[in-house]
Order: C-alpha cells, then structure tokens, then sequence
C-alpha cells in the first residue's frame, strides 16, 4: 500500500488509484486540470453538446436530471434549469432511510426551481430482503440505493423517449482521476456494475443460496443495448464542463435556494448526505471495516486538492471523526426486522484484516489508511478557517429521528 | 473471404483493468472482467487481454484471471497475452478459456518454443505481438525489456514464411492511447510478406482506422481506451469508421 504525497489516498483505493513517477496520484493529477482548462470553452461545448436535445415543440422533457435531497442535487438542477436553459424532468429514488430534512430538501427544490417530477418507491419488503442479502453477502446496505438511483433515471429515458440524461460529477473522475475531463467520460452500465453496484448487477443477486427471487429484483434491471440504442440515451457529467467545486457549489445553494445542511458525528463535511439517517452512518463504518478508510478521508482529499486545507490538518480531521460510533443502528435493526447482535455479528465479518484485528472476542485494532502515515506536526484545526462548513439546519428538523419512507412534501 | 475485425482491448496491470498511454502513464479502470464481459454484450469482433506486467515480474500467465474470464461465459472469441513463457504456458492459457494467445518476448527469445506451441495448438491460435517504431524508411521492433530498439533479425521473418504464426500485430508504443503516427503505405517496407497484420496502438481516430482497413495486408485493428469511455462506444466506433470490410455494429440484450 503505497500514499500519494499530496493527498490522503492510497493505492488500495476501491476505485483504483495509480501513482506516477513522482508520487503523485492520479486523482491529484486529473484535478490539476481544473486550473488550467479553459471553462468557458468547456462550458461553450457544453452548449453545444445538449442543443440538440432541446424539444423544439414543448410536448417533452430536454432532459432527465436525477435528484434527491442532498448533494449535488440544487447545483445540477440550477445549471440544468437556469444556466442552460433546459427543461428538465427530475427522478428520485426513494432510499426509505430518508431524514426529514431530506424530505424538506427535495420539496424545496421542485418548488424553488418549479420542475416536474417522478418518484420511484420500490415496495419496501423488497427492499428490506435485498439489504439483508447484501449485508450479509458483501457487507452492504446501500445496493438497492446505488442501483435504484443510477437505474431508474435510465429506465425513465427509454420509457418518457427522453434521450439525455445529466448527472453532476463523475466519481471515479472526481476521486481518483479515473478518466480526463477532456475524455468527456458519459455514464456507462460497465462502470455501473464495477464500481456503483460492486460487480453485482440485478441478476448477480440471485442465487440458489439466497431467499432473493425475480419479483425482489427485476425493478432494477438495466435497460437493454436494444432500447438504449433505440431512444439514443446517453447520460452526460456536467463536472466535465464545470469546474467542480462541491464546497463552493452548495454554499451558492444555501445562499441563492435555501439549500439545508446538517452536521454529522462522522465527518466535518455538512452539505452531503443530509437526506439519508445511514449513509454517514452504518454505511459509512462498513466502508471503514472493509476498505480501512471512511468518507471524511473523501472529503479531507477533496479539500485538499482545492487547497483549503493542508495535508496534515486533513489527517487530523480524518482521526479526528472516522472512530466516531454510528448513532442510527437501533433504527436500521428495527426496520430490517434483525436483533443489534445479529447486525454486530454481520458487519464484523467484514471487517477487512489487513485493517483491523481482533484483540480479543468484541475488541478491535484499527491498522487502516490514516494509521500509516507518520505522526507528522498534526494541525488543531478547530479554528481553522479551512474547515469553515456551515450548519444550516438538523437532519431531524426538530421532529422525530425516524425515517421518513414516503416522504409527500414539505410546506416551504 | 474473412471479414476484417475491430477487436476491443482489455489492458491490465496489477490485476487492474487501465487506461494506458505510451505504456509509460496509466489511469484505473476497474475489474478486468467487468470491461471483457460488457465488449462481449457489445458484440466485440474479438476481444484481446494483455497482461502487461506478468514477463517483467516473471510471474507467467495470469491464470486466476482466465478462470474469471471462463466463468463469464463469453461469446466472443477471446485472446490473451502476458507472461507466456513456455509450450506449456500456452497450452494451459487455451485450456483455461482463451482461444488465441499473443506472445512478444518468447518470439525473440526462444523461437524454438514458439514452433512448439504451434505444433500443439496450431498456428491459428498465435499472434506474435511486435512494439514497432518507423524510422526514416526502416521498422524497428522495440523490445521493452530491454527498452531498446533493434532491426529484425532472420528469426521472426522465419516464422512467418514456416506458418507458425498465424497474424502479426504491430503495435505503435509512442503512441498507444494518443494518435499513431503510421501511415498504410509504410506497411509495404515491412522485412515480411504474407501475414496478416493487426494494428494496435494509437487508434482513436475512426478515419485512420478505415485507411488501415481498406489496404490489403490489415486484417484487423485493436482499440482500448477509447472503448471505456461512453455507452456503445465500440458499436459507434464501428458506424463512424464505415468499412465495409467490418461485421455490422450489432446491440443485444
């Protein structure tokens, strides 16, 4: 396991990561880029790119925008709807671990920028028997969210014959410099079972050793080369376009739309993720049992490259948050219908060994990505202004910490 | 008589799946077997892995690679090289599931071996690999081991004339995952007649691809990074190239 010498990653990173001669990573690398492309001529060939897609006689979308309530979400629809243009209409998937500033968030959005808009609940039952399987098999909750959010955009463009789709930004481009921002990488169903999905597609799921059938599954089936190539779909990053700068992007959100933001135990991040009790939860601690990091390392690296914080102040922050202990797993048992032994027992058999070992039955060591780097002059960086993340509102919102499943709106 | 072929690369380093660029820089793709299986639902003429890093390590063939491949139950004729250092080799890689091998170091190293895996398996399942430089008017054959380039000797002309290969693939080095720097009409100052030529290296260029394709001695031309880019990219590629020559893009399940 080799560290770049900029950034907090590592080679071991899921996604890939290469070093080049220097020590530097790839991702390092492919973000220089955004200093020193031309943006308004990226931005002219955006132009260029979705004009033909523009419906010329309003009895059509220009466009699908997948959305939910946190994220890059306000920033896409806002580039989509009123620097480009575009009539968009947004499809969010309904993930069920759903915070009621959530909820708020998504409402706000489809009034403030006045779309149209399709929800997708796949029936809960379902649901609850797939994160069960993927728990137990890969150490996941979040499958049926990742595909549902990358699927249901797709099926919608073959379904409404709305050829383009628009997502934000690339995340293998974004944290591991996995392709150029001149490659204009567009969506792909390989890079979705690669890196989204795990390598298990729909139909991977299925298996004699599992209680899962076709009724589970079939909803998040990707479209067929058939119906892709007969409606012309094709899904564009506007982070090939746009210099992107998710920091910068939501503060223009809270500022302009009135986007919600909320502090988490597990990072010092509060734009991302605020729609989802579990994704900086749960999900965020199995990504630490298997991968030996977690997502402040994401957002330390993220910052890091924008030169907002240096390399040591993102480690301090790093140690500073990933140890913190979920505070959501009594409801995550609860709604999978699993005693809290039994969620004990599943997560730690993916605890990755190269990364923790047991000291004694119940007791763990960490030896994960933040515990190999040299004890360098670590920063405080509690006044940093670097670290400066704005709180808006509670993930609770003042009510109840359960999930919302179907959320219906939000008076805004 | 035989259609000409697009085949899709699969390049792969540390177990990884990557993006390569002169072979000097590389950026992650992903599983190896996740980018063979979704060329072969694109319709793949052939689908060629090479294992760049198995001969420098000394590692021999990547064999836990085959049987993932194997698994995938592949439609598409599939040729692997890397690490093939031996008859053996060979034989072991055609029973793990590929149905050609291509073979760089050993054809300069021990000829020998190579005249035995052809009596094994048959000259159609080698494709002697060349990393090629032009040089004023003469080729020269790179060898990255040595990270030297050299003239052709007698040997690998004599492979060719005693049909123990059945293709050559000439691959632009410089300039593989930019834009090759070959021109068709170089083909004729190449030291062989007689065997049928892949292109590889450099090919990002649909028009350049279609130059390659209509003269007489290409057979096929390979393609990698490009393929990884955009849905359908292989199926596009062909459309825009326009050979006839080619199989018709096709779109399954």
């Amino acid at each position: 396991m080799k560290f770049c010498k900029r950034c907090l990653y590592s080679t071991s990173h899921p996604l890939g990561l290469v070093l080049d001669e220097e020590g530097i990573c790839s991702g390092c690398r492919v973000h220089e880029e955004k200093d020193s492309l031309d943006w308004s001529e990226r931005w002219s060939k955006l132009e260029s790119i979705v004009a033909p897609y523009r419906n010329t006689d309003g009895r059509n979308y220009d466009c699908i925008v997948p959305v939910s309530g946190s994220n890059d979400s306000y920033y896409i629809v806002y580039l989509v709807k009123e620097r480009l243009g575009l009539n968009p209409l947004l499809v969010t998937y309904n993930r069920y671990f759903n915070t009621p500033l959530g909820i708020r968030n998504l409402a706000n959005l489809r009034i403030r920028f006045n779309c149209d808009i399709l929800y997708q609940n796949i029936n809960p039952e379902s649901v609850k028997r797939i994160v069960r399987s993927t728990l137990q098999r890969f150490g996941s909750i979040y499958w049926p969210i990742l595909a549902g959010q990358s699927v249901f955009p797709v099926q919608t463009a073959v379904r409404f014959k709305v050829p383009l789709i628009i997502w934000g930004a690339h995340q293998g481009l974004e944290q591991v410099g996995m392709f150029s921002h001149l490659h204009e990488v567009e969506m792909t169903r390989r890079y979705r079972k690669d890196h989204d999905l795990m390598g298990f597609e729909a139909d991977d799921l299925l298996s004699v050793f599992d209680t899962l059938n076709e009724t589970d599954i079939w909803q998040y089936r990707y479209p067929t080369d058939t119906e892709l190539c007969s409606v012309g779909v094709r899904g564009i990053y506007l982070g090939n376009y746009v210099r992107w700068d998710p920091k910068a992007q939501h503060e223009k959100m809270i500022d302009l739309y009135d986007y919600g933001s909320s502090s988490f135990g597990r990072t010092f991040d509060t734009y991302d993720h605020v729609d989802c009790f579990n994704y900086m939860d749960l999900h965020d601690q199995l990504k630490l049992f298997k991968h030996g990091y977690s997502r402040v390392t994401d957002h330390a690296t993220r910052e890091i490259r924008h030169g907002r914080l240096t390399r040591s102040q993102g480690l301090s922050l790093v140690r500073r948050f990933e140890q913190e202990k979920p505070l959501h797993l009594d409801q995550i048992c609860q709604w999978l219908g699993i005693q809290r032994r039994s969620l004990d027992f599943m997560i730690n058999q993916h605890r990755n060994p190269i990364y923790w070992h047991s000291n004694e039955p119940g007791e763990w060591s960490f030896h994960g990505w933040s515990t190999h780097h040299p004890d360098f002059n670590l920063e405080d960086t509690k006044s940093s202004q670097a670290t400066t993340f704005m709180a808006t509102a509670s993930r609770e919102l003042g009510s109840c910490n359960s999930y919302i499943t179907i959320g219906k709106g939000w008076p805004c | 008589m035989l259609r000409k072929r697009l085949i899709g690369v699969v390049t792969v380093r540390k177990g990884w799946a990557v993006q390569s660029f002169g072979y000097r820089r590389y950026l992650p793709l992903g599983r190896p077997e996740c980018l063979v299986e979704n060329l072969d639902r694109w319709g793949a003429d052939e689908i060629l892995v090479q294992v760049i890093d198995r001969s420098s390590r000394n590692l021999g063939p990547d064999f836990d690679l085959l049987m993932r491949l194997g698994k995938l139950g592949l439609e598409t004729p599939l040729i692997y090289g890397g690490g093939i250092t031996s008859a053996d080799h060979a034989v072991q890689v055609i029973q793990s599931g590929a149905d050609r091998i291509s073979i760089d170091q050993i054809l300069h190293n021990s000829p020998c071996e190579v005249r035995r895996m052809a009596l094994r398996l048959g000259a159609q399942a080698l494709i002697a690999a060349v990393p090629i430089r032009f040089c004023d008017t003469t080729w020269l054959r790179h060898d990255y081991m040595k990270r030297q380039c050299f003239p052709f000797d007698d040997e690998l002309p004599a492979l060719f004339q005693d049909r123990v290969v059945s293709e050559l693939m000439l691959i632009d080095w410089q300039n593989e995952g930019n834009i090759t720097e070959f021109k068709p009409e170089q083909l004729a100052r190449l030291p062989f007649t007689e065997v049928p030529v892949i292109m590889f290296g450099g090919f990002t260029k649909p028009s350049l691809t279609r130059r390659f394709l209509d003269h007489p001695k290409v057979a096929a031309v390979a393609v990698g990074n490009l393929f990884s880019y955009r849905e359908h990219a292989y199926q596009d590629y062909k459309r825009v190239v326009g050979s006839v020559s080619l199989r018709p893009p096709t779109y399954y399940g």
